[in-house]
């Protein structure tokens, strides 16, 4: 020792390093310096519990907590010294125990080569400097403490500021994975997740490459399956170290899924204990926010769709609302093309409806709706987007503008598929009953090939005529749905989108399906109720007819009765009167009396005669015959009237007419009252046409003949009755012209037509039926 | 003197026929139904007949099949209000058809004709 230390400055110079902030370590050393250079000690050491001996002499000092010395005046000899102390120990020295409160934190130990005396002061002031370093390792333990929870602390507000910042799970599990790699300084981490339905556990975020080890996996499994958390530091010759932190990510619901990290960024690379609680605490606070984030997702992937069907079910809707709005057919099919197209309905480019005629089982193109161009449809698109109407209002009103003209239209209107036509797409719809949609057709198969023989298919000709002109048809996307009644297809639908070139997706379809098979309830029964009301109407007329007839048939047995009973009186009273007439002298006023009552008694007799004529049942004698020769024949009985000049008659008879059967006696009586009636119609100067020609009609071959004059027409009030016997408006006759017409008419299998003009004329329009064989052939 | 044998249930039809054909210079005999007809039929010998249809007892198409059973040359002619068994008869029974008619032009002409006379 060079002398007396300076109290003063050595404890200064021990409180200023005891505060300065230089780590703990590099303090201790300098302050053991400082010391050793002060008290001119050849050792200062301070030795911490691994470097003293057990049970030796230092560890009792240790368990003693008493500060101990030896110096010229003293000795140890007394004490039990191990052996490895001995040679240690100097020959002067000073031990004092350092201790933080109950801890033990080492011994200070100052040693001198020589024996020397120790001044009293000199120990107070070396019990004074350890006092203050045990205060400067306290403190630094207390520092690092602190740090390292507020270290952790803040790891774990990172963590939960993750796990509240988002409810979107990808960013949920990815700020998980990142929070725990730097929490844990890992080299890479793995999140995995169990789908709720597969029961996969499935990679949802990754960070390194370590999720393709397979021992990674398998890990997960057995954390998840265990729901144990799981540490392992695997040491191998191929790899250097591997350490794996896995945690289950448990919730109130169960077990979500594992956390995994993978080697420490720090030497060595593993996980201790600590990080493994890091992790536990990390993965328990976790899991409820996963789980929140996947209810959440997995809620707004429902609502999602859920909103999506709400919107197309009040779409199918308002579109079925607009479908019960009639039962009539051409309505119901145009409403039904009309919702496919309308944007705010099924928002297709165009629509076209088949009909499966099962008579001949074949497709018959029933109608389209689609603009001929693009322009239109942009120009249809505009106006209809400025609408407001209701959905429901917008297709029942929009049908009415419904241009039935369009080229679509008469294009698809001349398309007939027949059935076995199996290639095609429309044909294989009705067979199949499925839908199909063909996205720009590759293989001819897939092409709608509606004409074989002719070569094309719909696809050029009806999906893009305009390609066709170039004779380079554009590839053609389209889709068909078959169209249900009960329990049959009755249709096909086809739609496009040639304007806009939309893709059709499998939803479309699957709306377009849903809407077509309550439009094929509604056009089926739509054809039903036509159907019914065709058959309505024919048993209507039949229930006219035979009552008709019936009416007939009375009057016939009622009218020769009395005809009988009054010819024979009539004969009697006529034939006297002649007697009487000869018998009169000229110049006698009974001459004319007489001739009155002969007159008179002719008239009755005709009227007879023509009630006699009408009821009684003839059977007809059919001949084949040249209808202009008929009406040749009956027109030489009125010829007398057209004598003035006033009448002018035009005839105009086909050339090449077929012949036709009939009673020409009875066909002669026919025109006969016709030409009288139209003769008398007419007043003064007028018209009498004939026309004759030969017509087709579901293929049987017809000879329409048309009587038209310029007369007075039949009074509208009239009109229904002009076929009902007795129903006379002139002053004469009994009425039965043209009841008799009309009966010989229908007795011929022949029509009878009245095209009525009031004050200008009437045309009756007669058709019977010609023999198959034409004249001249 | 050319005999006619005029069957009618109607007593007026009888009289104007009786009346206008003796006037013409013919013998008429009357009967008033199909059997009186028959029963007159061998005394009078007439060289024609006229015969209505419609008769209450015997009617003018059974006195007609009656009649042409025992002879088939003395010509008959069918009188009737109606016309519906006009082609029938004339086919394969009577000789003429004649629709009543208050002008008996027609009648007096076929009887006439049927007779040979000018």
């Amino acid at each position: 020792m060079s002398g007396d230390p300076d109290a003063y400055e050595l404890l200064k110079s021990i409180i200023d390093l005891s505060t300065s902030s230089i780590p703990i370590k590099a303090k201790l050393e300098q302050m053991l310096q400082t010391i050793s250079e002060a008290f001119g000690s050849d050792q200062c050491l301070l030795l911490r519990r691994e470097k003293i001996v057990e049970n030796g002499f230092l560890s009792r000092l240790a368990l003693e907590r008493k500060p101990f010395w030896v110096d010229e005046e003293s000795s140890y000899s007394g004490e039990r010294i191990h052996p490895r102390e001995k040679e240690f120990l100097r020959p002067t020295f000073v031990c004092i125990p350092l201790y933080d409160t109950t801890t033990f934190l080492g011994i200070l130990y100052i040693g001198f080569s020589k024996k020397r005396k120790l001044a009293p002061q000199e120990i107070d002031l070396l019990l004074l400097i350890a006092k203050e370093m045990g205060e400067a390792i306290r403190n630094a333990h207390l520092l690092q403490k602190v740090e390292q929870t507020s270290s952790e602390l803040a790891a774990l507000h990172e963590m939960g500021k993750a796990a509240t910042s988002t409810l979107k799970l990808e960013e949920l599990l990815e700020s998980i994975v990142k929070a725990g790699l730097k929490i844990l300084k890992a080299k890479g981490g793995v999140l995995r997740i169990e789908d709720r339905r597969t029961k996969e556990l499935k990679v949802q975020w990754s960070l390194g490459s370590y999720h393709q080890n397979p021992l990674d996996e398998k890990i997960a499994k057995r954390v998840l399956f265990t729901r144990t958390p799981f540490l392992l530091n695997h040491f191998s010759q191929d790899n250097p170290i591997l350490s794996i932190l896995c945690a289950p990510l448990l919730s109130k619901g169960g077990v979500l899924g594992t956390l995994a990290f993978y080697d420490k960024e720090a030497d060595p690379s593993k996980f201790d204990e600590s990080d493994f609680q890091l992790l536990l605490t990390m993965a328990n606070q976790m899991a409820c926010a996963i789980e929140n984030a996947l209810t959440h997702y997995e809620t707004s992937q429902l609502a999602e769709a859920n909103e999506r069907r709400v919107r197309q079910l009040i779409i199918l809707w308002e579109l079925n609302k607009a479908l019960l709005t009639t039962v009539n057919f051409e309505r119901i099919v145009q409403m039904t093309l009309t919702a496919i197209t309308i944007g705010a309905g099924l928002g297709f480019n165009r629509a076209m409806l088949f009909i499966v005629n099962e008579r001949t089982r074949s497709l018959e193109g029933t109608m389209a709706v689609g603009p001929d161009n693009a322009e239109e449809a942009g120009k249809i698109w505009t106006t209809l987007s400025q609408r407001r109407e209701s959905l429901t209002d917008l297709v029942t009103q929009l049908h009415l503008s419904f241009d039935s003209n369009s080229t679509l239209n008469s294009i698809v209107k001349g398309i007939q598929i027949p059935l076995e036509q199996e290639q095609c797409i429309l044909s294989r719809t009705v067979l199949e009953g499925r839908p199909f949609n063909i996205q720009f057709p590759q293989a001819e198969e897939e092409r709608l090939q509606t004409r074989c023989e002719r070569g094309c298919h719909l696809g050029s000709e009806v999906g893009c005529y305009v390609g066709e002109h170039l004779g380079d048809p554009r590839p053609y996307s389209f889709a068909t749905v078959p169209l249900w009644g009960k329990g049959k297809v009755i249709g096909v639908i086809l739609v496009d989108n040639l304007y806009n070139q939309n893709p059709i997706t499998e939803e479309d379809l699957q709306v377009l399906g849903m809407f077509s098979s309550q439009a094929g309830l509604a056009i089926e029964n739509a054809m039903l109720y036509r159907n019914l009301e065709e058959v309505h109407q024919t048993l209507k007329e039949a229930q006219t007819f035979l009552v008709h007839r019936e009416k007939m048939a009375a009057l016939g047995e009622l009218s020769s009765t009395i005809a009988h009973e009054i010819r024979n009186p009539l004969v009697s009273i006529g034939g006297f009167a002649r007697r009487l007439y000869r018998s009169i002298p000229e110049e006698a006023p009974e001459k004319r009396y007489t001739q009155t009552i002969m007159i008179e008694v002719s008239r009755l007799e005709k009227i007879l005669s023509d009630l006699l004529n009408y009821t009684r049942y003839d059977a007809l004698v059919f001949k084949e015959l040249n209808l202009p020769d008929v009406l040749e024949e009956s027109l030489s009985m009125v010829s007398e009237k057209f004598e003035d000049g006033a009448i002018e008659l035009i005839k105009e008879f086909a050339q090449d007419l077929p012949k036709a059967m009939g009673d020409p006696q009875q066909l002669k009586q026919v025109f006969f009252s016709l030409f009288s009636n139209s003769l008398q119609a007419i007043k003064g100067k007028g018209r009498l046409s004939l026309r004759v020609h030969p017509i087709s009609k579901n293929g049987s071959s017809l000879i329409r003949v048309e009587v038209e004059d310029t007369g007075s027409g039949i009074d509208p009030e009239n009109l229904h009755n002009i076929f009902n016997p007795f129903y006379s408006t002139k002053e004469s006759g009994l009425g039965l012209g043209l009841p008799l017409v009309y009966k010989i008419i229908t007795s011929h299998r022949g029509q009878i037509e009245v095209d009525n003009h009031p004050g200008e004329g009437v045309t009756f329009i007669i058709t019977l039926p010609a023999t198959q064989e034409r004249e001249g052939k | 003197m050319k005999k006619i044998l005029v069957v009618d249930d109607e007593e007026s039809i009888r009289f104007l026929y009786q009346e206008e054909l003796q006037e013409d210079g013919f013998e008429v005999e009357v009967a008033v139904n199909g059997e009186e007809a028959l029963q007159k039929l061998p005394r009078f010998k007439p060289d024609l007949i006229t015969l209505d249809i419609k008769m209450p007892g015997m009617n003018g198409i059974e006195t007609l099949k009656k009649i042409r059973e025992t002879e088939r040359k003395t010509p008959i002619i069918m009188c009737s209000a109606y016309g519906e068994y006009k082609q029938d008869l004339t086919t394969w029974a009577s000789d003429a058809y004649i629709v009543k008619c208050a002008d008996l032009t027609e009648l007096k002409s076929t009887i006439r004709k049927l007779l040979g006379l000018r």
